[in-house]
Parts: structure tokens; sequence; C-alpha cells
């Protein structure tokens, strides 16, 4: 070992013994930012929940119609209408043929019957939850339709909706800012 | 040439202003974020005739209006009690022809505006001046026309500058909403 290769290693031992020989410090984690942001988010949650109290999430591809509509949207049951499909309870239930109709073995007489069957069930569970909680029950239905979706598609949903007892409408827009 | 002579120093970073600035940027980003903001439309579907049995009682003077409007790949046909605006006395209709043109006229089906929503709104306005309680209109199509442009044909009908959340709070309805309570009924395929 040459002389300065044995300097260089008692230096380091020199070093890590003053190292040792060092109080051992306490680190301390600047927790300040961090509240600033949790309190910012938890206000503009809060805030966003508040204003919004139905979340409707457009499936994908979708393309919700703007308005200049500013009501608010209501609670009730959404249903996905676009041009490939009916989602119903993040289920796609009824398929559409490539011109944007829906599917002729899937209705008759303007009934669209796997969402019947479905809406029907939704109902069923809606009145028992509603007449346990000894509330009535509201009948609504927010139609989540494409802009491209065709007026006959829109009027054989809310047919078939009508049929399965609902009687109240909204159609769900993007409000113009 | 003499060797330089190295040191050996541990260098720790302060990662503390940067943890900072990333965690206040998280919710900045958050805020600039546009999220679209979502509204309804309340729609109701066709009165039946059983629904109105106090007909005779209504006095004369009180004739609903009945405005209905029809959209057409061509245009807009506007009735009103029961006759189509611009037809003979006494006819339902006078032709298959449009009471207001497009815009547009060639434009596609894919092509919003290619409606005059300014002409039907300004029509009414005209009505809602004639009959300042009507609130409602019957809003009808033809098989292909899009959603949207049933949309924007509400928007025009109830007034493009109507703001109606709070008259629905229980506050007075603003005078610039004209027809605002569409009732959606099934159009000739």
């Amino acid at each position: 070992m040459s002389p300065e290769q044995e300097a260089f290693l008692a230096k380091k031992k020199e070093k890590a013994a003053a190292r040792r020989a060092k109080p051992e410090e306490k680190g301390t984690l600047g927790i300040t930012s961090l509240m600033d942001i949790v309190s910012i988010l938890v206000v503009y949650l809060l805030k966003s929940y508040a204003s919004d109290p139905i979340v409707i999430n457009p499936t994908a591809g979708q393309k919700i119609p703007m308005s200049s509509a500013d009501a608010p949207i209501q609670d009730g049951i959404p249903i996905f209408v676009t041009t490939r499909g009916i989602t119903f309870d993040s289920k796609k239930i009824v398929t559409m043929t490539p011109d944007g109709d829906i599917d002729p073995s899937q209705v008759q007489n303007h009934l669209i019957g796997p969402l019947y069957d479905q809406l029907a069930e939704e109902v069923d569970k809606a009145k028992q939850l509603a007449e346990r909680q000894g509330k009535g029950w509201n009948g609504r239905v927010i139609l989540v339709g494409d802009e491209l979706l065709k007026f006959s598609v829109l009027v054989d949903v809310m047919y078939t909706t009508g049929r399965a007892e609902f009687s109240e409408y909204s159609f769900c827009v993007i409000r113009k800012s | 040439m003499p060797r330089k002579k190295f040191e050996e120093e541990e260098i720790e970073a302060n990662m503390l202003p940067v943890m900072n600035v990333m965690f206040l940027l998280i919710p900045a980003l958050l805020m600039a974020m546009e999220f679209a903001s979502m509204a309804s439309i309340n729609v109701s579907p066709p009165k039946f005739a059983a629904a109105a049995p106090a007909k005779d009682e209504e006095k004369k003077d009180e004739k609903p209006l009945n405005l209905k409007v029809f959209v057409m790949e061509d245009g807009f046909r506007v009735s009103a009690d029961a006759q189509q605006e611009g037809a003979e006395a006494g006819k339902a209709q006078d032709s298959k022809q449009p009471t207001i043109g497009l815009a547009k006229a060639g434009a596609p089906l894919t092509d919003f505006d290619r409606y005059d929503y300014k002409a039907l709104e300004d029509k009414a306005k005209k009505y809602k001046e004639a009959y300042p309680t009507e609130v409602t209109v019957t809003v009808s199509a033809e098989a292909n026309i899009p959603m949207a442009a049933i949309i924007m044909t509400m928007d025009a009908l109830a007034g493009r500058t109507c703001k109606i959340s709070k008259a629905l709070k229980g506050e007075k309805v603003p005078d610039d909403c004209y027809f605002w309570q569409p009732i959606v009924e099934g159009g000739a395929s």
C-alpha cells in the first residue's frame, strides 16, 4: 500500500470516528406544505361534491351535446345511449347497427327488450327500497345521449323507459361556458 | 504535475423546497384542469287526452297555444293552435315545406349549426309576447335528426340566454325565458 493510500484510509477512519462521536440528530419533516395541499384538496373536493351530487361518467368515445341550459341534474337513474350501444348499470345491454340504429332483433314496436328487462328489475328494487324507507319513488331517468344519436333511437329509449314506469326524463348536457 | 487532492464530501440534496413546490403544483394543476359542467333539460312525455278532462270548464279566451316545432332535414316546421305558421286559415298545414329554412343549406346533418336557431328564437319570442303564461312546447323530429340539433332547438325555444335554475328553486322566471318546458313527441320516420 502506498503512503498516499495509507493517509487516505487514515483520514477516512478519522472521519468515520468523528461521525460516530457526533450526537445523533433527529430528522424533522416539514409537513406544513403537506398540510396546505391536503387542506386545499379537501376544500376543492367538498366544493365539487356539493355542487354536483350526481356524477355522470360518459362512456368511452361518447360526446355529450352542449347546451345553454343551466338546470342542475336531479337524482335519477342514468342510461347511456351512444351510436354504438346502450349502457345501463355499467353493462352494455343493447348494440347498434353501423348506421346508429338499434339492432332490429332487440327492438319490437319501439320497445327495446333487453333495456326494458333491466329497467323493470331496477324499478322493482328501487320501489322496494323506497317503501322500506317510507319514501315515494320518483321515476326519473337521466338520458345521457351522444350528440349524433338519432331522434328515432331517442324516442325508442323514452318509450321503453315509459313502459318501465319512469315518468320523468332529463337530458344530460354539457353546460356552455 | 501534482495530482489534485480529492476530498470526499457527502452532499445531501435538500429536497424540501422541491417537495414544497411539487405539492403545491398538484392543486394548481387540478384547478387548471377543465371539468365539464353538467346540466339537464327536463323533458316530458306527450300528454294524452285522458289527462285533460276539465276542458269544458276552461274559459274560451284562455285558449292554449299548443306550440309545436318539428325538426326536419330542411328546417323547422312551426305550428301553433293546430295550424302551421303561414298556412291557409283552417288548414293544419298546407305543405311539407319548412316554416324556417336552413341557415346553411346543403350542410350535412352532422353540422349542428345548419339550422336557423336565431329565427326560431325570434319566433318563440313573438309567441311568448302573445301568450306570456305559456311555457310548454312540443318538439318532434324526423328519425335521422341528431340529438345535438334537438338540444339546440330546445335551447332556442327556451331562449339562449335563459337561466332557469333559480326559477326552479321558486324565484321568478326571467323575462328572457320563453318555452322552457319541452315535451318530446315521436316524429315521422
